[in-house]
């Protein structure tokens, strides 16, 4: 059975592209796992204090997160696994891509001009990725695939 | 190579800890013996004792300053003495010389001052043994040093506020370029000097380093207890679904939680459970997270420790703890109230919105996220803490700097609560430190040149006598700087002006422009996105869940806000002085 991973941020933004990857596992007959990457690097710009595991509560906000993730794909019949990890997301994606071994990666971009994962930044690094692990690549944008990237 | 390098990283951590509280310790002691030394030559006997007070133009005292007699046509000192903090100093001559006497003030970054004594006032020290010369002003000199002060300022000030380097780097670099100007440039031309190391010692607050040195250790085991994330969880609960209810009992809770502890790390933890209760109850979350950072940046205004700005406002004026409570937390109530119904209206359309609720499994989940921590550490804690605010408020009473009490209760609850040790030396930040202490230098260069004090003089002439023109200025102004100026360096460099504005306005020495300071710069971090670390903090953790907060977004909300809070503080301000 092929795995296929898809790497969310759990937000509204992320439904339609999370929904559409539970049909592709459901068509596919495949594997889902949803990942949910937490990266503190943005505290490194601060001056205040750090008191408290900032980590943590990331970690656990991504657990609900993927929770809610796992409720919608069950709702089409989808049994998806979650896995939260932590550190930079494209040094993690390629972990997690060679631990569970990986077929496909469906990666989802956000409203156009806000935030990091923007279209042209998952463009890249679909192909980036593609070339090194040899993963076929799926490009969502508001649930609507825009590119296939096969190795 | 794990196993070998753990060890190593946190004997190294260890080290740069241990030098840190040493650099601290160290500058503390050199600073405490400087004036020790200054107070000892004072108390030198001599038979003729001549005494006077130096003032700058703006009529503050003049510190450090050389002043030595001479005999008359010799550069020979007979006697020699500094300046004390309050500008006071005292020769003392064993004998009187036969060729008349001169008193020379030497001080960098003033004209030198030179008075001969005349017959009538030596044979007034020759009958009494003492004479006094009275006030002193002494004139400003702007030299090659004040424009390099003046110019290292603002790239620490620019280079803070684009982001171009961490704020402790910059601070620090500030810090080293005053040193490289006044110990390199002052060889080849004294003009360039600004202040030598043991001067510029004396510009750290010391009282403000050991404050928010023990709340950060109070702050940290009382947050981890997760005792807000446990509030907010019960707030969701309380509303039953209403979202207009929950943003509002959210805002208090923050508002709260900022006033005792701080708005960063109130952010820290309230955001990501919020970021779970909107979506739980299909609402966009920002819609209660943008509210509750504004509240936690007003919130924090009612204490002595709420905001990194009161505390510095507090050690500097000797504001304490019952005093901002009593001056300041009404105009804070009002202030929630107006941003409560401008936030209520800004999301209209969000309150309409409901999911029908959660599933059981989502909802464990939810409130296994929020619970307490650590509930049996949580009472212990709470009571310290009251005691540490009791110690305040009698702190104020017996003279006792709130940094005394906020130690005390530091150290006993890590004898009480046994936490570890090394987790809560790293829960002190010392970037954090090492940036007020930079930063205290890098402002008092520009102190000590003299620019401070003619940016005060152009104040003083701006507003004149007028008492509520200058609340207005200052609330409005500094809010309006706050919108996109860091506000603590901002704060440290306007408490000076703050001092000489309300001791030459009448009806001035109420404080209250110390009030309108505090004010304009905490409200005025609302205004965008980058006016506040917590705003930025809070952005940086809703972008990890794709809710990234746009700096349109924030503006919208957030600049409304700004303006209105500060009319009503304005206005509370007039109404309550």
């Amino acid at each position: 059975m092929i795995t296929i991973l898809c790497p969310t941020r759990g937000g509204e933004p992320s439904y339609p592209n999370q929904d559409r990857a539970a049909a592709i596992a459901k068509e596919r007959k495949a594997r889902l796992i949803f990942l949910y990457v937490s990266d503190v690097e943005f505290l490194n710009r601060t001056a205040s204090p750090i008191v408290v595991d900032v980590a943590k509560e990331l970690d656990e906000m991504g657990e609900f997160l993927l929770a809610m993730a796992q409720e919608r794909a069950g709702k089409v019949g989808v049994k998806a696994e979650a896995i939260v990890r932590r550190g930079p997301f494209r040094e993690v994606l390629q972990e997690v891509i060679e631990e569970f071994d990986a077929g496909v990666l469906i990666l989802g971009s956000s409203e156009e001009g806000v935030g990091v994962t923007t279209r042209a930044y998952l463009e890249d690094l679909s192909r980036e990725i593609s070339e090194e692990s040899g993963v076929e690549v799926i490009l969502l944008h508001q649930g609507e695939v825009i590119t296939t990237i096969k190795a | 190579m794990e196993g070998r390098n753990g060890p190593r990283r946190f004997r190294l951590k260890r080290g740069i800890y241990l030098l840190a509280g040493l650099f601290l310790a160290g500058a503390a002691l050199v600073s405490m013996v400087g004036e020790a030394r200054a107070e000892g030559d004072a108390l030198q006997a001599g038979e003729y004792v001549i005494t006077g007070v130096l003032l700058d133009p703006q009529g503050q005292p003049v510190e450090a300053a050389g002043v030595k007699a001479v005999s008359e046509g010799s550069d020979e000192a007979l006697a020699e003495g500094e300046s004390h903090s309050d500008g006071s100093w005292s020769l003392a001559l064993s004998a009187l010389p036969g060729d008349g006497l001169q008193i020379v003030v030497e001080r960098p970054h003033f004209v030198d001052w030179t008075y001969a004594l005349d017959q009538e006032d030596l044979q007034s020290l020759e009958r009494s043994g003492a004479i006094s010369l009275g006030e002193i002003e002494l004139t400003r000199k702007v030299s090659a040093g004040f424009w390099a002060a003046a110019a290292v300022f603002l790239a620490v000030l620019l280079l803070i506020g684009f982001e171009r380097l961490h704020n402790t780097t910059a601070a620090l670099a500030g810090l080293s370029a005053v040193f490289v100007i006044s110990y390199v440039g002052g060889i080849f031309n004294p003009d360039w000097y600004i202040l030598n190391f043991e001067r510029a010692l004396t510009y750290i607050n010391w009282e403000v380093i050991f404050l928010v040195m023990a709340m950060m250790i109070v702050i940290a085991i009382i947050e981890r207890t997760g005792v807000f994330k446990w509030m907010a969880f019960q707030a969701y609960r309380l509303s039953r679904g209403h979202s207009w209810l929950l943003v509002l009992i959210l805002m208090l809770i923050t508002a709260v939680a900022s006033a005792l502890l701080d708005n960063f790390t109130t952010m820290l933890l309230m955001t990501p459970i919020s970021i779970q209760i909107g979506l739980a109850l299909g609402i966009n979350p920002l819609a209660l997270i943008i509210p509750e950072v504004l509240a936690s940046n007003v919130g924090g205004i009612s204490t002595l420790i709420g905001t990194p700005t009161n505390i510095l406002i507090g050690a500097y004026a000797g504001i304490g703890f019952s005093d901002f409570l009593v001056n300041q937390t009404v105009g804070v109530v009002l202030a929630l109230v107006v941003m409560g119904a401008y936030v209520l209206f800004h999301y209209r359309s969000e309150w309409r919105k409901h999911s029908g609720g959660i599933s059981e499994a989502l909802y464990s989940r939810l409130e296994e996220n929020a619970r307490m921590e650590d509930p049996g550490s949580l009472w212990k804690a709470g009571l310290v803490f009251v005691l540490v605010l009791v110690g305040f408020v009698l702190g104020e009473r017996y003279h006792i700097i709130p940094a005394v009490p906020a130690l005390i209760g530091a150290t006993v609850l890590m004898v009480w609560l046994k936490p570890d040790v090394h987790a809560m030396i790293q829960a002190v930040d010392w970037t954090t430190l090492v940036f007020f202490m930079a930063l205290f230098i890098v402002v008092g260069a520009v102190q000590e040149v003299g620019m401070i004090g003619m940016a005060a003089d152009w104040m003083g002439r701006l507003i004149g006598g007028n008492l509520v023109l200058a609340v207005f200025v200052i609330v409005f102004g500094v809010g309006t700087l706050s919108v996109a100026i860091a506000n603590i360096p901002l704060t440290a460099s306007l408490l000076p002006i703050i001092e000489f504005l309300s001791g030459s306005i009448p009806g001035a020495n109420s404080k209250v422009l110390y009030y309108a300071l505090s004010m304009g710069a905490a409200m005025g971090g609302n205004g965008l996105l980058i006016g506040a670390e917590a705003n930025l903090v809070t952005a940086g953790i809703t972008e990890q869940a794709d809710m990234p907060i746009s700096f349109q977004e924030f503006l919208k909300v957030g600049l409304p806000v700004t303006y209105l809070t500060l009319a009503v503080g304005f206005l509370w301000l007039l109404i309550h002085f």
